[in-house]
């Protein structure tokens, strides 16, 4: 949409990754008229890898300690929103290259594998489908680790999917719907006015009787200029990702470490993705994440020490993206203090929680009950 | 004859020492190299390492370019198959820190051994500066002069552009620079941090106090129907196999585009005992543009004489040349390529075993756009804004050549001079007056070429590209082979960025990084949106620039 933004609307949705645009898709499928402004074109959801995460990140856990409780507070959400992935491909008849192949988390010490051992208890007592594998359980199921690696804990609802076509068939999917989809448009401010908001873009000002915070870490500023300021405390995670050029199936899971930084999987496409959580340079808050060398080789050597057949493989691109954390779980609902004000932030593993996310969001704002409780991620939690 | 048998899918090949296994295969009517997931075969196209549509598998090892692989001792080569299988591998090196990787910090570090590079090289040396040039290619000069690689009694001797390589690497060795040859820079980060890797491997930081960057050019596409196919390359790929290995590209040759190296191309051949089957040119004959002409005289009379040395040769030699003429498709026939020639209202087939596409070039400016410097587009490509010195927007990092537009090598040479004081008095080295003189000189030289080029570009002014009557089943991207349907079929579903529709198509998502299909799809965009490209309308620069092996990040074993 490249002419002007409409004078009123219904809701506004600023944020137009997965997350709002979800919102927006499930608000519109009601008839419901929504505008979603993103400052880029298809926002942070632009640069995820596609793990669909269940199993709590060991990453998460060790740089943020404190938040593990609520770690686990959102953990019964996690299966539900890989599921709920699975049913928005469904009814939008479209392939998102999704494959539910379950995730395996290594260990290279005994150590190590005890810290899975407990962590797989926890997570079976909140009704996680985990297991603990040793090394020959592991080859049977996955014979291409490194010889380093002494077993691992299996997560069976964990998978992955190919993010391209998602944000594709969603993209399409709202349009059709009737959304309209404002690129390159930033927020400047939002301000109360009569019982809705007029919302200042650089493409003018729209009024709307609603307005949902999809904006992932973007939120905290946008809510901290609303009157009354709302704290919603969410920071930018620059973080570094790499792909490799297509090799014959070889990773069918989702692997991560239990001591180190790294996802990998491998697409549809034939093609192995490397991440998990290498950090990127951001040096201007809200600016553009750049990749850094430090990243690529520690991440890339890392995935080799693992599996070590793909070392021969080459990289044909790296890239970084945003992801946003907040105190370990999701911020989403209705703003007490703001009447007509919604909040929409899925939590650590964003991508995963997106859909769900927003299915949740939407319910309350259709006025209906959302089939989770989702009172621990109440927007008001840090005023 | 100094050589090898090597081995191509269990065949054995007569190879020369030093070529390149792609002019040893060439040379045995071997066009098929990389096989595509949709099962094509792909041959040489760029012949220069930028492509990546000659991959082969050597001694096992996946992702090699054949033209940049050197033939050093009996190789066995095989087709590389997409999405091939890996061996397996049992020897996993521990994980690996940035900390652990080689640190060079010469004090001056040149990007590209041209014309341009060297220049700049041994004008800052001059100057006091410790230098450090790497380069990709085996030996140093670049796409300009491709130094023969081979030697051998039946090898034709080097010719006048040879020996001005030869003798200007000299000058760089004698004035005291290091040349890196088969270093590959791949990526370029904040604070001037380079990171490149060996033809062996091996993988290095450099942390220069500053750099110069002359990595060159490479060819435009031109999108046609049948552009992909085995035996369709690029002017400077057949060149790069005859001057570099003596090797003709095949028997029947047809070479069209734009310009004059289609020309120089079509001398050398013929007198490499190729049947040129036409030298089909987009522009007007030259005799139309006589001021021009005259300009060019006036400014660079010896490559005007040398220009009228390649044409007199064509025409004595017999081979035809078609002026106002373009190629709208190819064909592969069981005789050879049929080529369609489309010009005037009318069109004609032409056959041939190879098909040269000349049509301009492109910059190299990934490790400058990587660095942050600012870019403008002219409407055509973009051109890195810089002083009359080669100081880029960024501190610290010059720029010269082709990579920062387009001027040729005699410009290029020119403003490395020039590049290469300032760098140095950047760096604190006094610049005599001597070497004053030789600054005066060369931006007088300079400004000379810059004349010289401008009235070449009258006199080959040509139509550009028609980017709205490529037909939808053209090949837009190569590596991951988009056609331009769906690249329109994106646009008219409102994505109205490069970066957008290359998510949606995947379009620019392989190996090559979108150097040949990005320029059209901004050209697609612009005709349908009417915006103009601008200096980040393209993909954003993500290293690496040239796809890296995984183990050659780990260290070695």
């Amino acid at each position: 949409m490249s002419d002007a933004l409409p004078a009123s609307i219904g809701t506004v949705v600023i944020g137009g990754g997965v997350v709002g645009a979800c919102v927006a898709g499930f608000l519109a499928d009601e008839g419901q008229d929504l505008l979603v402004v993103d400052e880029g074109r298809g926002a942070g959801s632009s640069a995820n890898a596609g793990s669909l995460h269940v199993q709590m990140q060991s990453r998460f856990m060790r740089l943020y300690p404190e938040n593990v409780p609520n770690m686990e507070l959102q953990l019964p959400l996690y299966p539900k929103a890989v599921a709920f992935w699975r049913e928005l491909a469904g009814s939008l008849n479209a392939d998102f290259d999704l494959k539910m192949t379950g995730g395996l988390m290594v260990a290279e010490s005994q150590d190590q594998l005890d810290f899975l051992g407990v962590k797989a208890k926890r997570e079976r007592q909140l009704g996680l489908d985990v297991e603990i594998l040793d090394r020959a359980q592991l080859d049977a199921i996955a014979p291409y680790f490194g010889p380093g690696i002494v077993g691992a804990e299996l997560c069976a609802n964990e998978g992955k999917l190919n993010p391209l076509l998602c944000n594709a068939a969603i993209r399409s999917w709202i349009l059709a719907r009737g959304v309209l989809l404002a690129e390159g448009v930033s927020v400047a401010g939002i301000a109360r006015s009569g019982t809705g908001f007029a919302v200042t873009t650089t493409r003018g000002t729209v009024t709307a009787g609603r307005v949902v915070l999809a904006a992932g870490s973007g939120t905290r500023l946008l809510a901290a200029g609303m009157n009354p300021a709302i704290n919603i405390p969410a920071v930018a995670e620059p973080l570094h990702m790499n792909i490799t050029e297509a090799t014959a199936p070889l990773i069918s899971h989702l692997v991560q470490h239990a001591d180190r930084m790294i996802t990998l999987k491998q697409f549809g496409t034939g093609q192995i993705v490397i991440g998990g959580g290498w950090p990127a340079r951001q040096d201007v808050p809200g600016g553009h994440a750049e990749v850094e060398l430090a990243s690529l080789i520690a991440n890339a050597s890392l995935a080799q020490h693992i599996v070590p057949s793909i070392g021969n493989l080459r990289i044909i691109r790296t890239w970084a993206g945003l992801n946003t954390s907040v105190d370990g779980m999701g911020v989403l609902g209705a703003v007490p203090a703001i009447p007509g004000l919604f909040v929409a932030i899925p939590g650590d593993a964003g991508y995963t929680l997106g859909p769900l996310s927003a299915r949740l969001v939407a319910d309350v704002m259709l006025d209906r009950k959302p089939g989770e409780d989702i009172s621990p991620f109440r927007p008001e939690r840090f005023e | 004859m100094s050589g090898f048998v090597i081995e191509f899918e269990g065949e054995p090949v007569q190879a020369r020492a030093g070529e390149s296994v792609a002019a040893a295969l060439t040379a045995h009517g071997i066009r098929g190299f990389r096989v595509t997931r949709s099962t094509a075969e792909r041959g040489v196209f760029c012949g220069m390492g930028v492509c990546q549509d000659c991959l082969v598998e050597v001694d096992g090892v996946p992702g090699k370019r054949a033209c940049m692989t050197v033939v050093d001792r009996p190789l066995s080569i095989r087709r590389q198959r997409h999405g091939a299988a890996l061996a397996p591998v049992s020897d996993a090196m521990p994980p690996a820190t940035i900390d652990e990787l080689a640190v060079e910090r010469p004090e001056l570090l040149v990007i590209g051994a041209g014309p341009g590079g060297l220049s700049a090289a041994i004008a800052a040396r001059k100057a006091g500066a410790e230098v450090v040039v790497l380069d990709e290619r085996r030996s140093p000069g670049g796409q300009y002069f491709k130094p023969v690689a081979v030697a051998g009694d039946d090898i034709a001797p080097p010719d006048a552009q040879h020996r001005e390589g030869l003798a200007l690497v000299a000058q760089t060795r004698a004035a005291g620079v290091v040349i890196r040859s088969g270093v590959s820079v791949w990526g370029a980060f904040q604070r001037l941090e380079f990171a490149a890797t060996s033809d062996k491997g091996e993988t290095r930081r450099y942390l220069p106090r500053a750099v110069v960057v002359a990595t060159g050019a490479y060819e435009r596409a031109w999108p046609v129907p049948g552009w992909e196919l085995p035996g369709v390359m690029t002017t400077g790929a057949a060149q790069t196999l005859w001057r570099t290995a003596r090797r003709l590209p095949g028997r029947r040759v047809l070479i069209a585009g734009n310009g004059p190296l289609n020309l120089q191309l079509a001398a050398e051949l013929h007198g490499g005992g190729a049947e040129v089957v036409a030298v089909v040119e987009a522009a007007g004959s030259a005799m139309r543009a006589p001021a021009a002409v005259a300009a060019m005289a006036l400014a660079a009379p010896g490559l005007v004489a040398q220009g009228l040395a390649y044409q007199w040769r064509c025409m004595t030699g017999g081979v035809p040349m078609l002026h106002d003429m373009v190629v709208s498709a190819v064909e592969q026939r069981p005789s050879g390529l049929a080529v369609t020639l489309a010009g005037g209202g009318a069109t004609r087939v032409l056959e041939a075993d190879v098909l040269c596409l000349g049509y301009g070039f492109e910059p190299s400016n990934e490790l400058l756009r990587a660095l942050g410097c600012r870019h403008d587009h002219d409407g055509t490509r973009l051109v890195t804004v810089r002083d009359a010195d080669g100081q880029t927007s960024v501190a610290g990092v010059y720029a010269l050549g082709d990579c920062t537009g387009l001027g040729g090598a005699r410009v290029a040479a020119a403003d490395g001079t020039l590049a290469g004081l300032a760098a140095a008095a950047g760096l604190g080295h006094a610049v005599g007056p001597e070497l004053a003189r030789l600054g005066r000189q060369a931006a007088s030289a300079a400004q000379r070429h810059r004349r010289f080029q401008q009235a070449l570009w009258d006199v080959y002014r040509a139509p550009a590209l028609a980017i709205a009557q490529v037909p939808d089943d053209t090949m837009i991207c190569r590596c991951e082979e988009v056609r331009f349907g769906a690249a329109r079929a994106a646009i008219s579903d409102g994505l109205a960025d490069a970066g957008s529709v290359k998510r949606a198509t995947r379009i620019g998502m392989g190996p090559c990084q979108g150097r040949y299909c990005r320029p059209l799809l901004e050209a697609l965009i612009q005709e349908a949106t009417g915006k103009a490209p601008y200096e980040t309308s393209g993909f954003a620069p993500r290293p690496p620039f040239r796809p890296v092996t995984i183990r050659d990040l780990a260290g070695k074993p």
